[in-house]
């Protein structure tokens, strides 16, 4: 009951401030821009000119759900991380700093619960960004796109797939549960920083920089060998529900390791939050 | 209600606290004197858990804090220097999300408090419509909410004006008086602390230097102040007789011991020199506090 409380403060906090919606309004804004160059430039007859070139008609398979998957992917690579670790290295950096942590911390409270409530409020908020981006993607192309087949091509991961609209549309629920795994992962690693004695801009910089240093190692060829030691390897296994047939075994791994890296992330910014002294 | 016992605080290589020991008994107000980086801030942080001592006991309410955090604070409410809130969220949920860390607070308690500390009518507005004194009265509220035995107050007067000042003075009498509390006040005003404590513990850089009572300040050395025709020659005259141990300030002499301000009259009459006022010096707190830095020095 006590910790139902503490979660439902952290939520209050999190959602009752102007901040967190940040990353929302630059999705909607990113994907109606986004929409628009899909439209109006060479994007939409590429991909068209693509389908033709493999014997299907294009005009089957430039639907909704098929545009919305072509949307997602920069703003899953770009904006996603950018605004997890914006709100994951608020989490208890901003708290710190603006001095309310130290009103709390005056209150019989254990330490390790008022951290596991504000990273559970950083999971809900992982998962209501990424909810948000899917229905808002799938959405705005919903107005310019017909309700139709669903294609997804990517050829780094060899994926070539065509489906009917219902099955499209549950592959594309299924793969927005990975994305918010995603999401989880770069607010534990940012709500990690923040559990030390730093400003909030330094623990989203750091998170950030710990993606973005993921992300340069992958492109090194020699790192070839390497790309499991590597965040965006598993990042990518979203797309994966894509693949024909779908790499289970690839998944199960992926998720395993994820949901390992953000608990032992949480873990080790608790266990700095409690040897941590708090002053004003 | 308070007891530290030897209680030492290191920051890296840097000694915070040393070796520190006071007792708050229960129902008093006591406060804690220093200049900026004394200690007393690290002290209170100690107090409530939120700075980890290096050594010694802390134990509030009978529970020590480092073990046993949620029941010695169970009954302890504090307010800091410039207090933090949620400025985009209202004063009520302000007061219902701090006093949930204690325990579940019925609406009708969040009401009374609003009430006792003057904010009703303002509780739905949100925080950064507050002004400095409104914010120092949400304070207390959030202070209050779980009923407590013992108020820890952190420069609670920081930022306020004159006026909030004084209300601030006023409150904490009242909560003394109408709700019987302990109180542990650190300040920088001298007066408010001369106004206020019943006892006082100073610190200077982490170490106690002083703890007594109020009256006790005021009375650690007999001084007399004497106003003669010639102070020089009747200083002279009376430690020729041993009736004074020291002088000081060409104006003020300490009695030896055992010795009244009649013997002083007395002699100074037998020996032809006019005395035109006797009186005995109370020393202002802050005139024993600059002499007690001063020594420390």
């Amino acid at each position: 009951m006590m910790f139902y409380r503490h979660l439902k403060n952290e939520l209050w906090k999190l959602f009752g401030k102007k901040r967190t919606y940040i990353g929302f309004g630059a999705f909607l804004v990113a994907q109606n821009a986004m929409l628009l160059i899909f439209h109006f430039s060479r994007w939409q007859r590429n991909l068209e000119g693509m389908l033709a070139g493999n014997g299907y008609v294009a005009a089957e398979f430039v639907s909704a759900l098929t545009v919305a998957v072509v949307l997602l992917l920069p703003q899953v690579v770009l904006l996603m991380p950018l605004y997890a670790a914006l709100v994951g290295g608020d989490l208890v950096a901003k708290e710190a700093e603006d001095g309310t942590l130290r009103m709390i911390l005056s209150r019989p409270v254990s330490r390790f619960n008022l951290m596991l409530a504000k990273w559970i409020a950083g999971v809900i908020f992982s998962i209501a960004l990424v909810l948000t981006l899917g229905i808002t993607a799938v959405g705005f192309a919903r107005l310019w796109f017909p309700w139709r087949s669903m294609a997804v091509v990517w050829p780094p991961l060899e994926i070539f797939s065509l489906v009917d609209p219902q099955t499209g549309f549950g592959l594309y629920a299924c793969s927005h549960a990975f994305m918010a795994l995603n999401a989880c992962t770069v607010v534990s690693l940012a709500f990690m920083f923040s559990c030390f004695n730093m400003k909030p801009a330094a623990a989203t910089i750091l998170a950030l920089s710990f993606v973005i240093f993921n992300l340069v190692m992958e492109m090194i060829p020699f790192m070839e060998r390497f790309h499991e030691y590597l965040l965006p390897y598993h990042f990518r296994i979203w797309l994966y529900m894509y693949a024909s047939p779908v790499p289970w075994e690839r998944i199960v791994q992926s998720v395993s390791i994820l949901a390992a890296f953000s608990v032992t992330t949480f873990l080790v910014g608790a266990a700095a939050f409690q040897a941590r002294d708090i002053k004003s | 209600m308070i007891s530290l016992k030897n209680v030492r605080k290191m920051f890296g290589q840097r000694l915070a606290v040393d070796d520190l020991s006071l007792e708050v008994p229960r129902g008093e107000i006591y406060g804690l004197l220093g200049h900026n980086g004394a200690g007393k801030s690290t002290a209170i942080g100690m107090m409530l858990g939120q700075v980890w001592a290096s050594g010694g006991d802390v134990r509030v309410c009978g529970y020590e804090v480092t073990g046993n955090r949620r029941r010695a604070l169970q009954n302890v409410g504090a307010i800091f220097e410039s207090p933090a809130f949620y400025d985009y969220l209202s004063g009520w949920r302000n007061l219902e999300i701090l006093s949930s860390y204690t325990a579940a607070t019925p609406r009708r308690r969040i009401q009374e408090v609003i009430e006792w500390v003057g904010l009703k009518g303002r509780e739905d507005s949100k925080v950064r419509t507050y002004s400095h004194g409104m914010r120092a009265r949400l304070a207390l509220a959030q202070a209050l909410l779980p009923n407590p035995q013992l108020l820890i107050l952190d420069e609670p007067s920081d930022g306020l004006d004159p006026q909030g000042i004084h209300e601030m003075r006023q409150t904490i009498l009242r909560l003394k008086k109408e709700l019987g509390l302990t109180i542990l006040l650190s300040s920088h005003y001298l007066s408010e602390v001369e106004q206020l404590c019943d006892r006082i513990a100073v610190l200077n850089q982490g170490k106690k230097v002083f703890e007594g009572t109020l009256a006790e300040t005021k009375q650690r050395e007999q001084w007399v102040r004497l106003n003669v025709g010639d102070f020089e020659a009747a200083v002279r005259d009376l430690r020729q007789a041993k009736l004074i141990q020291d002088q000081r300030d060409g104006s003020l002499v300490a009695l030896a011991e055992g010795i009244g301000t009649d013997k002083i009259v007395r002699r100074l009459v037998e020996q032809g020199m006019p005395v035109y006022e006797i009186a005995k010096a109370e020393e202002t707190l802050e005139q024993f506090y600059l002499r007690l830095m001063t020594g420390a020095k």
